[in-house]
């Protein structure tokens, strides 16, 4: 008995990690821009394809190439932010959440012409390979996944806490006009918002591939999951949705284990739900970072 | 829509093959019947199959399989007995959707004179085809599984193995694995997953079958592991699950992690086609399934999935094979009706009655039409992953390699 708790937690806490990729990046943008990125679940399926891209064509390890892709995707998010946010800031939520829906139907719509609705899957030597510890086991690539995703999201925090940039970030998030009066240029640190998040998604993604196949909807199964960890953990509380996302991966293992194994997304919601009752700015609601 | 991985020389092989099948009917259609002084017209067949949207994959393998079929035929000498009238395919893409389906599969029989029609792959596509074909007295001739196309239908034919039967044959492989089969069942919990693994439970206890877990679960999860902790903590021996591919691929990945030793039988569907193995690599080795046709079970079929793989690369996987075989079915009908009146076909398909040649080419050997449009020899063939190809392990008559348990 005790040793099937521990291992569920186990599993948990490994895909928890993941969804704290996703979900710092929405959390981010969302606390830094002012918009919900409903398009973040497409960027994670880049990162997948162009991971598994690397891998069947140059060989690529996934986790070596998370250092090609992220900048790409960090770029990308730059250009989505000059070309495509920055026109509409400042006008009312309507056409902010039709331009990042928009860019999820088209990013979405796109794979499904261009790369077909197959799956596409990735064998490393530690695909399929565990460590077992007494009666437990842990996947080797779903621990190299979530050590990484711990250390990125260590690195994020260190750089909103420590260098001027990331300052100006926390700053604009707090208040856009009184940093914009402080010498803060908006634009540019929208622009870097951006970058990380979708830098992060695609980080993800290229985790995720040695052990969950790629197909054009699979940013779909991960952002429902991100979207509620942001809420869960407070609106553009970073710490906050690292932290609700492992709690979240813990309760849906649990739920299968001994409640059933349709009832992952209920135990999730429940969880959501009561908190939001009990909390309603989610659990980090009083502190902010 | 093309797979992208496929390699330039696949797409030029089937490039190739596509021109020579043209090339073939171009033949017979303008060069070698004149010289007698007369032509024969030419038997109009319509095939619908998605070839594009999501089930495209399978689609285009279908198409490939008919062409490749009607060109025997026709290589063959056509229909005799209409003075060597070549078959004439008409192919529709019906785009995966079931709307389309309905209006595409009146426009091919309004707008053509149709002796006959095959299609379409997936049973809820089939369904609609066959209710249209049904109204416009058109025979259709079809693969798909579902019990409900023997109810109430004069014009369809279903030469192969029904859904109700997959259930038992797969039940009665798990005997085959170990003494005491205890059998873990999970499903995704919508209506494919549900009412295939109803069946499995009903027929468990008359097959003396033990069901240790039945345990349905949202498709598209994140991660498996947590399903398969239950089976691990279940004790079962052998593991049905009614998955759509995406899941099978994780649980079978986790499996392995876990380092569970269960039998598993993936059904079928997704799991018989070429793409699973390329997607679950050596894991897939071992792992059972379910098919209605397979390409190893009889010479014919080697022979023709020899000319396929010649053709596209790759074995002629479940649905492609068995239209083949219909493809020959309706052959035998025109030779019989010697006419092109798609009531008189349907008439000869009703007495269709053979054991040898491409016609025959179902698990068992043999087909005749029963009055519900059943085979009344229909049976599944129990295949098994071994070294990268799917081979026939169940029931004996149509085993080629003994199964090898894991």
């Amino acid at each position: 008995m005790l040793e099937t708790v521990a291992q569920a937690v186990i599993n948990g806490l490994l895909i928890g990690g993941i969804y704290a990729l996703v979900s710092i990046g929405v959390t981010l943008i969302f606390g830094v821009v002012k918009i919900v990125n409903f398009a973040q679940g497409e960027f994670v399926m880049i990162g997948m394809y162009i991971s598994f891209f690397l891998f069947t064509q140059f060989g690529i390890d996934p986790i070596v190439s998370l250092l090609v892709l992220m900048p790409v995707l960090f770029f990308v998010g730059v250009l989505v932010q000059h070309l495509l946010i920055r026109r509409v800031l400042g006008l009312n939520d309507l056409p902010q959440i039709f331009l990042t829906f928009a860019l999820s139907l088209l990013i979405l719509n796109l794979a499904l012409m261009l790369l077909t609705a197959n799956y596409r899957t990735v064998h490393t030597w530690y695909s399929d390979e565990a460590f077992h510890i007494g009666g437990l086991y842990i996947p080797v690539a779903k621990l190299i996944a979530f050590i990484l995703a711990m250390v990125l999201s260590g690195i994020l925090w260190v750089f909103l806490h420590t260098t001027d940039l990331g300052k100006a970030m926390r700053a604009a998030s707090q208040n856009r006009d009184v940093a914009q009066l402080m010498g803060i240029n908006p634009n540019r640190v929208f622009a870097v918002a951006l970058g990380i998040a979708l830098a992060l998604a695609g980080a993800a993604g290229s985790l995720l591939m040695p052990f969950y196949p790629a197909y054009p909807l699979v940013g779909q199964v991960f952002v429902l999951m991100a979207f509620v960890a942001v809420v869960l953990g407070t609106l553009g509380n970073v710490i906050g949705a690292l932290i609700a996302s492992l709690l979240m991966g813990v309760a849906e293992s649990l739920g299968i284990q001994f409640i059933g194994a349709d009832s992952g997304l209920i135990v999730v919601f429940l969880l959501l739900l009561t908190t939001l009752a009990v909390r309603p700015s989610g659990l980090a609601g009083g502190w902010r970072r | 829509m093309e797979m992208k991985r496929r390699t330039s020389s696949k797409r030029e092989s089937r490039r190739t093959f596509l021109k020579s099948t043209g090339g073939a009917l171009v033949a017979g259609a303008f060069g070698a019947v004149p010289l007698r002084g007369w032509a024969a017209d030419p038997v109009n067949i319509g095939a619908l199959y998605p070839t594009t949207g999501s089930m495209a994959q399978i689609g285009v393998g279908c198409v490939a399989a008919a062409k490749l079929a009607v060109e025997m035929v026709n290589d063959a000498g056509g229909i005799k007995s209409l003075g060597g009238a070549k078959l004439n395919l008409i192919i529709s893409d019906v785009q995966s959707d079931t709307t389309v389906t309905r209006t595409e599969t009146d426009r091919l029989i309004t707008s053509n004179k149709l002796s006959a029609i095959h299609g379409c792959f997936a049973s809820a596509l089939t369904l609609i085809a066959s209710e249209v074909a049904e109204r416009a007295k058109v025979p259709i001739i079809t693969g798909s599984s579902s019990d409900q196309l023997n109810k109430g239908r004069t014009y369809t034919f279903t030469p192969f193995a029904r859904a109700s039967q997959f259930a038992q044959a797969q039940l009665q492989m798990s005997k085959l694995v170990g003494e005491k089969p205890k059998v873990a069942v999970i499903f995704e919990n919508t209506a494919f997953g549900t009412s295939t693994s109803n069946g499995l439970k009903e027929q468990a206890p008359g097959e003396g079958v033990e069901i240790v877990m039945f345990e349905p679960y949202s498709a598209g999860f994140t991660d498996a592991s947590p399903l398969i902790n239950k089976v691990k903590a279940s004790g079962a021996n052998a593991l049905f699950s009614v998955s759509y591919l995406n899941d099978l691929i994780l649980i079978v990945r986790t499996i392995k992690q876990v380092g569970l030793n269960v039998a598993i039988n993936g059904g079928s569907g997704g799991f018989v086609i070429p793409d699973f193995y390329k997607n679950v690599g050596k894991l897939a080795e071992g792992l059972q399934g379910v098919a209605h046709w397979n390409h190893d079970m009889s010479d014919d079929a080697q022979k023709v999935n020899a000319e396929y793989k010649k053709r596209t690369g790759e074995f002629l996987f479940e649905y492609a094979g068995g239209l083949v075989a219909q493809t020959f079915m309706l052959a035998d009908a025109l030779e019989r009706a010697a006419s092109t009146d798609p009531q008189k076909v349907r008439d000869a398909l009703a007495t269709l009655d053979v054991s040898k040649g491409y016609a025959a080419m179902a698990p068992g050997g043999k087909v005749k039409f029963g009055p519900d449009g059943k085979n009344v020899y229909g049976h599944p063939v129990g295949v098994q992953w071994q070294n990268g190809d799917l081979a026939s392990v169940f029931p004996k008559e149509d085993a080629r390699s003994p199964l090898i348990k894991t």
